[in-house]
C-alpha cells in the first residue's frame, strides 16, 4: 500500500523500499522455520508413539492368537504322535495342525525308530524347511532347562520375528515335554504389516499436513507482526524525511499497537518542539530584521546631516573649530559604517526571510567585473584575465556585491595583486579571485563564510561588517551556485565562485513579470 | 544647470521629523528649494498649491501611504517622482514602480545620491534641437517635446517621454536595459532593471493600440527594447 505511494519517489528511495522488504523476509522465514519445527517436532513425536503402540499392540494380538493356536495344536496332535514317529505319521500330523484356523505353516521334526532325523511340514517340498528357522531359536527351543519352582517344563515356546525378502514372519518353536517332536511354526506377518504401513503413512501425510499449516499459520503471524512493523517503518523513515505530521492508527492494546502509540507521541513531541524552535527563530530574525528597519530612520537622518558636515569640512578649511575637527571626522566615518552594517543586516535579513529575488539581465561579464573594479578604484590592484563577449543571464547587483566581497577581502587580507579570471566550464560561469597573501590557516577555512566570524579574537576589528563573505555565499546561493575556499598551492587564498550562466530557470515566475512579455507572439513575430 | 534658470522646486513628503529636518536641510544645501509636508494629505494639498518641479515621497506615510500618493497624482498629473523607500523589500519596489514613480531612492539615503537622481529626473525635461519622427500612427515632436498619437496628444511623464525619446532615436535598434538606465535614468553601472520594465509598461499603455501585445515597443528577449514601425 505505501509502495504505491512512495513510487515516484525515485530510485534510492525504491532501492531502500527493497531492501526492507527483503529483511523483512527474512524475519518471516524465521518465523516460518521455527512455527515449522514446532509443528514437524509435535507431528513426528505424537506420530511416532502413536505408530509404535499400535504396532505393538497389533503384532502382540495376532501373535498371541497364532502362538495359543500352535501351542494347542502340538498339545493337541504332536503329543498323540508316538515318541518315535514315522516321517508319514510327522507329515499327516503337520499338514492336520497347519489346517487350523490361523493359517501358518508347520514343521515337525522327530527321530524314527532307526534314530532317523524325520521331518513332517506342512506346505510340501518347497514349504517351510528347518533352514528357514533360525539357528538361535532352534538352539533356544531345544535347550532343556532345569525344572524348579519357578520354572514347571524343561522345554518352553520360544518365537521370533524374522524378515525373509521382504516379507516379515512370526517363527516359532516348541518341543513336547517327555520326548516327541519338536514343532516349528512360521507364519506370515504381511497382513499386519501392510495394516502398519498404511498407518505409517497416513501419520506422514498428517504430519506433512501439520507442516504445511504451521507454515500457513506461521505467515499469517507474520504478516500480521510484519504489517505494522513495516508501517511504522515507513512512519519512521517519513518522519525522517521532515513530515513532522506523520501519524499512525493505533487499533488494539497489544505490544505494537503501544509501540505505535510511542510513536505518535514521541511524533507529535518532536512536531511541537520544532515548531517551538521555528517560532522562537523566527521571532528572533524578525526582531533583527524590525531592528534594521528601526535603525534606518534615524540612521538617514543622521547620514544626510553628517554629509552636511563633510562638506563643510572639505569646503572651507577653519570654519570649524579645530579641536572638534576630529570628533566630526569620527562621526561620519562612523556614521558610513553604521550605514554599511545596517545595509548588509537589511541584506542578511532578506535572505533569511526568503523575501530575496533575483532581478536577471544579460550581461557581459568582464564588463561587469571591470565595471565593479573601477567603481572602487581598485584598478591598480587588480588584475583582470577576462576575455570580453561572455555573456550570462544574472543578477547584475547581485554579481557586484558577490565580486565586491570577494576582492575587497582579497584586497584587505591577501594584499594586491588579486587576480581575478574567468573562465566558462560548462553551463557555468567560474570565476577565480586569487591573492598573494599568506592564505587563510587551515582552522579558519570552514568557518570564512560564517557571520561575523574573526579569524582570532584578538585580531583588530577591521572595516568589514563581519558579514561580507557571508552575503557574498547567500547572492551565489540565489543564483544556484556556490563558493568555494582554499588555499593556493603558489600561496595566497583563492575564492571560487560558480554560477550557472543561465539563472533564469531558477525564477521562471520572476522573469515573466519582469520581461512583461504577455504572450510569445511579440518574441515570434520579431523573429522575422 | 545652468546660472541663469530658475532653481528647481522640490516637495518632499516624508512623516519622520528628523529625517525631514535633515534631508530639508542636506537638499537646500544642494542648491535646491524644498517644501515639506508630513503626510501624504498634506503633500497633495501643497501640490496643488505650490506646483513644484518633483516630488520625493517616502513610501511609509500614516494615514494614505507613498504608494497611493503616488497613484493619485499620476491620475492628473505626470510632474516626476522619486520614491523614498526604508524597505527596499523586492516587492515594495515593484509596487512602487507600478504605480507611476519614475525612480527610488532606498534609504538611508545619501545626499549626494539623491540629488544626483534628482537632477537626472529634472534633465528629462529638457527640450531638444531635433526635428520629428512617425511611427505608425504616433508622431514624436522633439523641439515642441510633445507625443501625438492619431493626432491626439498623449500625456507623458518626463521619464517615459526621455525613454520614448531614446528608442525612437535608434529605430529598429535593441538597447539593453543596462544601456537605458543610463541614458535615460543617469544610473551608474548598477542600474535597477525594473525601472526600465516598468517605465516601458506604462509607456505601453499609452502608446500602443493593444498595451498587451505591442507593435510599437517591441521586447528583444535576452537583450531589452527596440522601436518598430509598425509593418
Amino acid at each position: 500500500m505505501t509502495d504505491t505511494q512512495e513510487g515516484p519517489r525515485g530510485w534510492a528511495a525504491g532501492r531502500k523500499g527493497s531492501a526492507s522488504r527483503l529483511r523483512f523476509t527474512s524475519l518471516r522465514l524465521r518465523l516460518v522455520v521455527v512455527f515449522a519445527l514446532v509443528a514437524l517436532t509435535a507431528a513426528v513425536s505424537a506420530s511416532g508413539i502413536a505408530y509404535w503402540l499400535n504396532r505393538e499392540a497389533v503384532l502382540t494380538r495376532a501373535q498371541d492368537a497364532v502362538l495359543r493356536d500352535f501351542q494347542q495344536e502340538m498339545q493337541n496332535r504332536a503329543g498323540a504322535l508316538p515318541v518315535r514317529p514315522t516321517q508319514d505319521e510327522l507329515q499327516r500330523a503337520a499338514g492336520q495342525m497347519a489346517g487350523s484356523s490361523q493359517r501358518f505353516s508347520v514343521l515337525l521334526v522327530a527321530e524314527d525308530a532307526r534314530g532317523k532325523t524325520v521331518y513332517g511340514t506342512s506346505g510340501g517340498i518347497n514349504g517351510f524347511s528347518l533352514e528357514d528357522v533360525p539357528a538361535s531359536l532352534r538352539a533356544a527351543v531345544n535347550k532343556r532347562q532345569k525344572v524348579t519352582d519357578g520354572n514347571k517344563a524343561p522345554y518352553h515356546l520360544y518365537w521370533q520375528r524374522v524378515d525373509d525378502h521382504g516379507t516379515p514372519y512370526l517363527v516359532a518353536g516348541a518341543r513336547l515335554a517327555g520326548g516327541g517332536p519338536t514343532g516349528y511354526l512360521a507364519k506370515s506377518l504381511e497382513p499386519e504389516a501392510k495394516d502398519l504401513n498404511s498407518l505409517a503413512w497416513s501419520l506422514g501425510i498428517a504430519t506433512g499436513l501439520a507442516l504445511i499449516g504451521s507454515a500457513l499459520l506461521a505467515q499469517a503471524a507474520a504478516t500480521t507482526v510484519l504489517k505494522p512493523v513495516h508501517r511504522l517503518g515507513v512512519a519512521a523513515r517519513r518522519l525522517g524525511e521532515g513530515r513532522l505530521d506523520t501519524r499512525l492508527s493505533v487499533s488494539g492494546t497489544d505490544e505494537l499497537a503501544d509501540l505505535s502509540r510511542t510513536f505518535n507521541n514521541a511524533a507529535e513531541a518532536l512536531e511541537k518542539r520544532v515548531a517551538d524552535m521555528a517560532a522562537r527563530d523566527e521571532s528572533s530574525r524578525r526582531f533583527v530584521a524590525d531592528m534594521s528597519h528601526e535603525l534606518r530612520t534615524p540612521l538617514t537622518a543622521i547620514t544626510a546631516v553628517t554629509e552636511v558636515l563633510e562638506e563643510e569640512l572639505d569646503a572651507e578649511a577653519g570654519s570649524i573649530d579645530p579641536m572638534i575637527e576630529p570628533a566630526v571626522r569620527l562621526v561620519v566615518s562612523e556614521t558610513r559604517r553604521l550605514n554599511d552594517l545596517v545595509e548588509n543586516l537589511m541584506e542578511v535579513t532578506r535572505f533569511d526571510a526568503g523575501t530575496a529575488r533575483l532581478v536577471l539581465d544579460d550581461v557581459d561579464i568582464a564588463d561587469q567585473i571591470t565595471a565593479c573594479i573601477d567603481a572602487r578604484a581598485w584598478l591598480d590592484a587588480v588584475e583582470l584575465d577576462a576575455e570580453r563577449g561572455r555573456h550570462a543571464r544574472l543578477d547584475p547587483r547581485r554579481l557586484d556585491v558577490i565580486l565586491a566581497n570577494l576582492i575587497g577581502n582579497a584586497l584587505k587580507h591577501g594584499g594586491s595583486p588579486v587576480r581575478v579570471s574567468v573562465r566558462i566550464d560548462g553551463d557555468d560561469l567560474v570565476i577565480a579571485v586569487r591573492d598573494h597573501g599568506p592564505g587563510i590557516p587551515e582552522d579558519v577555512l570552514p568557518h570564512v563564510f560564517d557571520r561575523f566570524y574573526k579569524a582570532s579574537a584578538s585580531r583588530p576589528r577591521s572595516e568589514g561588517s563581519g558579514l561580507g563573505l557571508s552575503i557574498a555565499m547567500e547572492n551565489a546561493h540565489i543564483h544556484g551556485g556556490g563558493i568555494t575556499a582554499a588555499n593556493s598551492p603558489d600561496g595566497g587564498a583563492v575564492f571560487t565562485l560558480r554560477l550557472p550562466r543561465d539563472a533564469s530557470r531558477l525564477t521562471a515566475e520572476d522573469d515573466e513579470n519582469t520581461e512583461d512579455d504577455k504572450a510569445g507572439n511579440t518574441t515570434g513575430k520579431e523573429g522575422s | 544647470m545652468g546660472q541663469n534658470e530658475p532653481v528647481p522646486s522640490l516637495l518632499l513628503i516624508e512623516d519622520d521629523d528628523a529625517i525631514r529636518t535633515a534631508l530639508e536641510l542636506s537638499l537646500t544645501r544642494q542648491g535646491h528649494r524644498v517644501v515639506t509636508a508630513a503626510s501624504g494629505e498634506d503633500g497633495l494639498k501643497l501640490l496643488r498649491e505650490q506646483r513644484p518641479d518633483l516630488i520625493v515621497l517616502d513610501v511609509m506615510l500614516p494615514g494614505i501611504d507613498g504608494f497611493e500618493v503616488c497613484r493619485r497624482i499620476r491620475r492628473t498629473d505626470q510632474l516626476p517622482i522619486i520614491l523614498l523607500t526604508a524597505r527596499s523589500d523586492d516587492i515594495d519596489v515593484v509596487v512602487g514602480l507600478e504605480s507611476g514613480a519614475d525612480d527610488y531612492v532606498v534609504k538611508p539615503v545619501q545626499g549626494r545620491v539623491l540629488d544626483a537622481r534628482i537632477r537626472a529626473v529634472l534633465r528629462r525635461g529638457e527640450r531638444e534641437s531635433s526635428d520629428s519622427a512617425t511611427f505608425g500612427s504616433l508622431v514624436i515632436d522633439r523641439s515642441a517635446m510633445t507625443v501625438t498619437k492619431n493626432g491626439e496628444d498623449l500625456q507623458l511623464t518626463p521619464t517615459e517621454l526621455r525613454l520614448l525619446l531614446e528608442l525612437s532615436r535608434r529605430p529598429g535598434q535593441a538597447l539593453s536595459r543596462q544601456q537605458l538606465l543610463r541614458l535615460v535614468w543617469e544610473h551608474d553601472y548598477l542600474g535597477d532593471s525594473r525601472l526600465v520594465d516598468a517605465c516601458v509598461q506604462r509607456l505601453r499603455a499609452k502608446v500602443e493600440d493593444v498595451p498587451s501585445s505591442p507593435t510599437l515597443i517591441r521586447t528583444v528577449r535576452g537583450v531589452g527594447y527596440r522601436l518598430d514601425s509598425p509593418q
